[in-house]
């Protein structure tokens, strides 16, 4: 039986609270507050309440628990603190308590039954994890399970939602294209545990990325391509942190970006047609500030003949949120639909034709935003743009 | 005290989802960003009972006419991000928060002024005049998550003050909704408004009704400067017109000296040079601090000054050589640009260190530049074996808004009690120094009169005496009220009386039984009826105590308190 609030604890977190300087700069870049405009939505207000129970020794009751998770997860409290405290970690760390006290949200508890049941938060067979595929299985009816340097994950999303296994495709066309030999993981691919890590499931997780991790390494894999930031996040940052760093020793992961733009410095690809349109560039959360990933894209579009680049007023690590991360997509959907529609306003005042980012929860939220508020924004991913500019 | 049936009528009038009375949310409105030792805590009760948001004027009006029916407190709140009390509830009440009040009316480029909500976000504000090529000359370090009409309320100067003044400078007009509900323009708004129908008896031996004597014959046309750092008590901010000016270039230097006198000097010199847009500097002893906590970059010397200029471009260069040139003499090191954007991204973030501590103890004072030198070393002297960082940024007027820091941690609550004196005696040192409180809210209330000066201080009197009689609107800020000890102080206070008062009869009786006998034979205890008795004496004697304290005004128990938190850190630090 663990003590309230061990996680906290045994990384030396639980003073946090107290460290924090109440200056409020979180709140007014904090999607959920935002969202709200109360205090009891921002992580300040979240900081207060929290350095009390710690001092009293109390449980985070559950009415406290549901506000834990209406966050996104993004970050941007992190990046505009003034005492530096870690608060993704430390949010995560919140959550783990409140699994600990089986507060976890309902929607979380489904996804944690779907994950224990059939290693995929769709709660499908792990025999369609290949449904992707449909339009290039010409391309990838000898791929599955062979042995390659290079592997393209899909990650949960992709695989099972039909309306983003263009991403998946396009990728694989963009491999072919550059004339890669490569692998993908077919039923063999598990969850990659990110829905964990954000929920602070940290130890369920770890079986999952041991299995990914060794399906990897016995098809002699050296590089790992995503198109999900979440899957990506997971594989660089939180598997050394929970198997040690030797667990991903040897291999490389790639988001989309980043690969495209190595293909690009390799010679392998070459953008030739014209793209006469501007685009607005969305960062997301999981790459940009949580892992300072932001050129790649950049560069990537900038090497289009005829493309405008366009940046909005919050960008890099200042972007604002999509409303899609934290898992509030499930926790809170409309808080996270009218998120995403202030991304969109903020998008529409660049007078882009197209806003684009490289993620399928930001592609959800964005499509989900735009019915919602009946945006004219449209919305590409960069795989399509990738695609369309290389004419495949 | 609000009841029970208020709260439906308060949400009726701002709307069911702009107010609370929940106590998780109540809470969260009932502290400002300073730390409170637990028996100050306790002493203030700042516990407020519901939050208001209101949305437009209105609504503020109709709230305020009928919390003053219904004899609710009010405590008017912009983000709660300063630290002086000002939006501390003293007696329960109402918070009104005013964050939702956040649009901008309009911009006039031929005034070159903006109305705004008074709710809205200085970073807001400036983000959204950017888009339009425009700018606010000055705006608090706080910007980030401070609102406009929290500074006008609580007054003082910020970034831009070396070259175009505090707040107080920038503000053209205010609309404001007064106690009893009306709103008003203070620029078209004569002081006569306020005038009482009566003037009260003059009475020679009483000091507040000597300032009343004094009042000068002068009709004020505009009363907008009044409502400056007047914390919210003479109303509710609910509008504001502030100057802008056209965005122009920044150009910020860093310059790092090897001591305070060479420091102070060239900051002096830069002035008569130069005229920065900001001019500030941190000490050795806080560069140390940011060194710890991984903010501060390698420099030449420990002694940070950082001037920012702003212009044209050609204007800004001009100057930048002037500056440049003038450090030379002071053995300045004029740092790279890279070090020098890194302090001006910095200057929003005094409280970098605040990790050390894990608690800061703050405390901020006007002192002239000419006399920093002296402040700093009576500073040094009577703070000497403390952890303190000081800085300082210079106002239009040669003054430097200095901010000291003390590491400390309220997790030791003794000790971190005893150390509140310290931030008294900072301003108790700068005036000493020559200088002035750098704001009232509520823990600068002994200093009202000196702060806004004699004449001022009267009209915000008369004033508040005409439109507010009872208090009801931001009690204890400005102006003193008498302690609110909240009823567990009470409870424990007659505890305590319960269980002495019989104690001390029966050591007494044991002590000097032949005195007890001869003068006070009555007096005894030597059974538990006669204890009882006492004890209920005691709890009544207790009771009386209680009632007492609740006269004392604030100012009084914290000018009486501070020696003894002095005496207290010496013996605990």
């Amino acid at each position: 039986m663990t003590k309230v609030f061990d996680p906290l604890k045994e990384e030396g977190l639980d003073i946090e609270p107290t460290v924090c300087a109440r200056c409020g700069f979180c709140t007014f870049v904090c999607p959920a507050y935002l969202d709200t405009l109360w205090d009891s939505q921002s992580p300040r207000g979240k900081l207060y309440q929290l350095r009390d129970l710690i001092k009293s020794k109390k449980p985070i009751p559950p009415d406290f628990a549901a506000r834990i998770f209406n966050c996104t997860l993004c970050g941007a409290c992190q990046e505009i603190c003034q005492t530096n405290i870690p608060l993704l970690r430390f949010w995560q760390l919140t959550r783990q308590e409140i699994g600990n006290l089986e507060e976890w949200p309902e929607i979380v508890k489904y996804i944690d039954g779907a994950l224990q049941e059939s290693q995929n938060i769709m709660e499908m067979d792990q025999g369609d994890r290949t449904l992707w595929t449909d339009m290039v299985d010409d391309l990838v009816e000898d791929k599955e399970g062979v042995k390659a340097e290079v592997a393209y994950f899909a990650g949960c999303n992709i695989s099972f939602k039909g309306t983003l296994a263009f991403m998946g495709e396009n990728t694989i066309k963009v491999m072919e294209a550059a004339g890669l030999e490569y692998t993908i993981l077919g039923e063999e691919e598990y969850c990659c545990g990110n829905p964990y890590f954000v929920a602070g499931g940290f130890e369920k997780a770890a079986e999952m990325a041991k299995h990914n991790l060794r399906k990897l390494k016995e098809l002699g894999v050296k590089t790992v391509v995503f198109n999900c930031p979440g899957c990506h996040r997971a594989f660089a940052e939180e598997y050394p942190h929970l198997l040690g760093k030797e667990a991903v020793e040897g291999l490389e992961f790639l988001p989309f970006s980043e690969f495209v733009l190595k293909l690009l410095n390799e010679g392998k690809i070459k953008f030739t047609k014209n793209y006469p349109h501007a685009i607005a560039w969305h960062d997301p959360c999981e790459l940009g500030r949580h892992q300072n990933i932001y050129n790649p894209a950049r560069e990537v579009l900038n090497a289009i003949p005829g493309i405008q680049v366009r940046e909005m007023k919050h960008n890099r690590s200042k972007a604002r949120c999509c409303g899609g991360g934290g898992l509030l997509k499930g926790t809170n959907p409309m808080m996270s639909v009218r998120i995403s529609g202030r991304r969109l306003e903020e998008a529409a005042k660049t007078g882009a034709e197209f806003l684009a980012s490289e993620c399928p929860s930001c592609t959800m939220s964005f499509n989900d935003g735009i019915e919602h508020a009946s945006s004219d924004v449209k919305f590409k991913d960069l795989s399509q743009i990738v695609v369309e500019a290389l004419g495949l | 005290m609000i009841r029970k049936k208020h709260f439906q009528q308060l949400a009726d009038i701002v709307g069911e989802d702009f107010f609370s009375h929940e106590e998780y949310m109540v809470k969260l409105y009932s502290h400002d960003i300073a730390a409170l030792p637990g028996i100050v805590h306790d002493v203030l009760n700042p516990s407020a009972e519901a939050v208001a948001q209101p949305t437009t004027t209105e609504v503020v009006s109709n709230l305020l006419k009928f919390c003053k029916k219904e004899n609710i407190p009010v405590v008017p709140r912009g983000h709660g991000t300063s630290g002086y009390g000002g939006a501390l509830p003293t007696r329960g009440g109402l918070v009104v928060e005013m964050t939702r009040m956040n649009q901008i009316h309009n911009i006039d480029r031929e005034a070159m002024t903006v109305e705004v909500g008074a709710g809205i976000i200085w970073a807001k504000l400036l983000e959204d005049l950017e888009d339009e090529g425009l700018t606010v000359a000055a705006y608090p370090s706080s910007a980030p998550s401070s609102t406009v009409g929290g500074w006008v309320a609580a007054g003082g100067s910020g970034i831009g003050s070396t070259k175009y003044g505090g707040i107080k400078e920038q503000v053209v007009d205010l609309e404001i909704v007064l106690p009893d509900g009306t709103a008003l323009w203070t620029s078209d708004t004569a002081l006569d408004t306020f005038k009482e129908d009566k003037p009260e008896p003059f009475f020679k031996g009483d000091d507040a009704f000597y300032y009343e004597t004094e009042v000068s014959e002068h009709t004020d046309k505009d009363t907008t400067h009044l409502f400056v750092d007047s914390n919210g008590t003479l109303g509710i901010i609910t509008r504001v017109i502030l100057k802008i000016i056209p965005l122009r270039t920044i150009k910020p230097l860093t310059i790092s000296f090897p001591n305070m006198e060479q420091t102070i000097g060239a900051m002096q010199d830069m002035r008569r040079v130069a005229t920065p847009f900001y001019l500030h500097f941190v000490t050795d002893e806080f560069y140390k601090m940011l060194k710890e906590v991984d903010q501060a970059p390698e420099t030449a010397h420990e002694w940070l000054v950082l001037c920012a200029l702003e212009g044209t471009p050609e204007e800004v260069e001009a100057e930048a050589n002037q500056v440049i040139q003038s450090v030379a003499m002071f053995h300045g090191t004029v740092e790279s640009d890279e070090i020098a954007h890194h302090e001006w991204e910095e200057r929003f973030y005094p409280m970098r260190i605040k990790r050390l501590g894990p608690s800061l103890a703050p405390s901020e004072v006007y002192v002239p530049l000419e006399k920093m030198v002296e402040f700093l070393n009576r500073c040094n002297k009577h703070f000497k074996g403390e952890r303190m960082a000081i800085e300082g940024a210079v106002n239009h007027k040669g003054e430097v808004a200095v901010l000291a820091w003390f590491l400390d941690d309220e997790r030791r609550r003794i000790p971190f009690l005893f150390g509140w004196y310290r931030s008294l005696d900072v301003i108790n040192i700068g005036i000493k120094s020559g200088g002035r409180a750098y704001s009232i809210g509520m823990w600068n209330v002994a200093h009202s009169r000196d702060f806004y000066g004699k004449e001022d201080y009267t009209k915000v009197s008369t004033l508040k005496k005409k439109t507010d009689p009872k208090g009801y609107l931001n009690s204890h800020k400005v102006f003193p009220g008498s302690l609110y000890l909240s009823t567990r102080i009470g409870l424990l206070i007659m505890l305590v009386a319960a269980i002495l008062v019989p104690v001390v009869i029966w050591i007494a009786g044991l002590w000097v039984p032949s005195v007890i006998a001869a003068y006070v034979p009555w007096v005894f205890v030597n059974d538990l009826a006669s204890f009882l008795l006492w004890a209920i004496v005691g709890c009544v004697l207790g009771f009386v105590v209680y009632e007492f304290a609740n006269l004392i005004p604030i100012s009084v128990v914290l000018a009486i308190g501070t020696p003894f938190l002095r005496l207290g850190r010496k013996i605990f630090h």
